[in-house]
């Protein structure tokens, strides 16, 4: 049977950043917005999103009302993107419960999506295996408080399996770069 | 042939050494993301989908299967030992489970859910079997304005049943369609939203925005939490329940298989609310219900057996209509076509093998998930032991990857990094993004089934309205508001929800 006292205790995430407390001493990051506020901008950046649609959807042959074209479909969908997203920014501006507060840019968060950003931009450039080893490497030795070293061995072991695996047994080519 | 013969026929295929292999592989993998938290079905399948492309069709979506139900099977495993839902549908079992765990119980929770798993599973393939056919048989007969009648009611229905506001589920649903619209017009080949983009043509990938919006979303809001995992280790020989365990969790099973292969056919989160209704049920029909909460048994079998019982219906759609009902099915859908196979009435008659030998393997399937879930507990929480920074790197590495090999294209890791981006955004403000990727795989079809179904009848909006649209929509709005309505009965929401939460 198991032992309740046999419970083990694992840190899964325990580099969190603590949420800010309001000062003049606050951090720079994460920020809190409310979710008002943060629910007003989202429906902002989709009603756009409906526009850029639509203004798009305008340029192709429309057709009949019997007969859609191309740019039908498209445009009454970017119209009702448009129309919800106005009704989700007057429901969020009338809504009178509690403004709950909400934390934007974690540092773990921050520095995985920068990461992440990096790969598109150098994959081809200097090849998908060096990418993603220093993808690894900066993600071990920020994310996951490795020392430099040990995180460079282990971004190596890695792409290597990756290598042996993607690339040899399940014949996946990737760009290799300049080299 | 009768479909017992091709039933053997599919045997032979999903027992070949391939197919046992692959279904395997499926299973454990499907296992180890339902156990990590942040790792659901849905990410543990587009994960493993550029594997499958060297693979026979068949072979490959056996395997894609397993991932799905052998998810089902790993999420109980944090739930009970952890108080952490795996997945989603696991959400419940964490109340009684938990409970059980710590009243040092954990063995006969795991061998219930597990026995529980194994027979809904089992059940749901049976309906599977059964009713996927005829059901086939009658799509064949029926035009596209059925199907755009269909397709409309599965997204109405998927904003209707969400958990979240219906504003913003609707809302999703609409972005997923617009986005489907991206690439090539598929009847007169007019490139939309492409800007010149030759890779953009073929529209946004699929696996791309799968992975950014529900694997690579879900680890940016994973690294916010700071939570300490409490693992409780149960030893091998604690497995075997009492009697008294075996006579509670008996009629749950049973129930729960018919209320998870019942609630199957709801679009959207099917999985999660047959375990709230089954959990609901079971409460309402107890001699004890004060113990529900406590570590009642019962409580731990209806819903788990309910989650797996969902799996097999959820396939039903696919395969016989080519609509996909909850986003794993989506992305089945997905792989298939990129196979060169097209779900729907069709495939029965043109690709048996397809059929048949995913239903064989789905038996066999649960039948590996059993063995291997029971006697290897020990080793699925230790994978928790790894510390949850390290498995990032190793999964973004495999994602990168994966999204990549699919058509060789940066693009689609920039749509996946993007996509990763706004979903993390989207979640944070209470946006679904199953609706979107539902509607991303629909809309493509919809479009195409609406124009047609409009030249065929020369322009007439009326035959949106002919007797077969009628009929089809009465009968799957009168069974789904019959479905509501027995939720509505154990009042699943107020009750089991609350529960849920405090847990």
């Amino acid at each position: 049977m198991a032992d309740p006292a046999s419970v083990t205790d694992h840190a899964n995430a325990s580099h969190g950043t603590a949420a800010p407390q309001p000062g003049s001493d606050r951090p720079l990051l994460p920020r809190v917005i409310g979710t008002r506020r943060g629910g007003l901008l989202v429906a902002g950046a989709l009603a756009l999103t409906g526009l850029i649609f639509a203004w798009q959807a305008s340029l192709l042959d429309l057709g009949q009302i019997g007969l859609p074209g191309p740019g039908f479909f498209p445009l009454l969908l970017a119209v009702l993107l448009v129309v919800f997203s106005a009704v989700i920014a007057i429901e969020g501006r009338l809504r009178s419960s509690k403004d709950e507060p909400l934390e934007f840019g974690h540092a773990q968060v921050l520095i995985t999506f920068a990461a992440l950003l990096a790969v598109p931009l150098l994959f081809e450039f200097v090849g998908a295996y060096i990418t993603l080893g220093l993808m690894s490497a900066v993600l071990l030795v920020f994310i996951a408080r490795v020392s430099v070293l040990p995180a460079i061995v282990c971004s190596a072991i890695g792409m290597a399996a990756c290598w042996y695996l993607f690339g040899e047994l399940l014949g996946v080519r990737l760009p290799i770069g300049p080299f | 042939m009768t479909g017992f013969e091709q039933l053997v026929r599919g045997f032979s295929v999903a027992l070949s050494w391939k197919g046992l292999l692959y279904c395997f592989i499926g299973c454990l993998w499907g296992t180890v993301v339902g156990v990590l938290p942040g790792l659901g079905p849905l990410a543990g399948m587009t994960l493993l989908l550029p594997l499958t492309f060297g693979l026979d069709p068949t072979i490959g979506i056996i395997m894609l299967t397993g991932i799905f139900y052998g998810a089902m099977y790993g999420g109980s495993t944090t739930s009970i030992l952890v108080r952490i839902p795996g997945e989603a549908a696991s959400v419940v079992t964490c109340i009684d489970g938990y409970e059980m765990a710590r009243q040092g119980r954990a063995g006969p929770a795991l061998m219930i859910s597990a026995v529980g798993s194994f027979i809904g599973g089992t059940v749901s393939v049976l309906g599977l079997m059964f009713i996927a056919p005829p059901l086939a048989k009658v799509m064949i007969a029926i035009g596209p304005s059925v199907e755009v009648v269909l397709m409309l009611l599965a997204l109405f229905v998927i904003s209707i049943v969400s958990a979240g506001s219906r504003i913003k589920t609707a809302t999703m649903v609409v972005l997923g369609l617009l986005l489907g619209t991206i690439g090539l017009d598929n009847l007169t080949g007019a490139p939309r939203f492409t800007f010149g983009s030759p890779e953009l043509s073929g529209g946004l990938s699929f696996a791309a925005l799968a992975i950014g919006l529900f694997g690579l979303s879900e680890i940016l809001l994973n690294l916010e939490k700071t939570e300490t995992i409490k693992a409780i280790q149960p030893k091998l020989r604690d497995l075997i329940p009492r009697w008294n365990d075996v006579r509670d969790s008996a009629p749950a099973i049973g129930r729960g298989s018919v209320i998870g292969f019942i609630f199957g056919i709801i679009p959207g989160v099917s999985h999660v609310v047959s375990t709230f209704v089954s959990y609901a049920v079971e409460k309402r029909l107890s001699k004890h219900p004060e113990q529900f909460g406590k570590g009642a048994i019962a409580g731990v079998a209806g819903p788990e057996t309910a989650n797996n019982a969902v799996t097999g219906t959820a396939m039903i759609p696919l395969l016989a209509l080519g609509i996909p009902s909850i986003p794993a099915t989506a992305l089945l859908l997905s792989a298939l076509t990129i196979h060169g196979v097209q779900p729907g009435p069709l495939l029965l008659t043109d690709r048996p093998d397809v059929f048949w030998g995913l239903v064989a393997s789905m038996y066999i399937g649960n039948i590996i998930l059993l063995l291997l879930n029971l006697p290897l507990v020990g080793i699925f929480v230790n994978l928790l032991r790894i510390p949850y920074q390290w498995l990032v790197v190793a999964i973004l590495v495999i994602s990168i990857i994966g999204v990549y090999s699919v058509n060789s294209s940066v693009i689609d890791i920039w749509i996946m990094v993007v996509s990763g981006g706004v979903g993390y955004l989207l979640r944070k403000l209470g946006y679904e993004m199953a609706p979107l990727l539902l509607a991303l795989v629909l809309g493509d079809r919809l479009e195409s089934s609406f124009r047609l179904a409009l030249t065929m009848s020369g322009g007439s909006y009326a035959t949106f309205l002919d007797t077969a649209s009628v009929v089809v929509l009465g009968s799957a709005l009168g069974l789904l508001l019959l479905i509501q309505g027995l939720a509505w009965v154990f009042g699943y929401r107020k009750s089991v929800t609350d529960e849920a939460e405090r847990a």
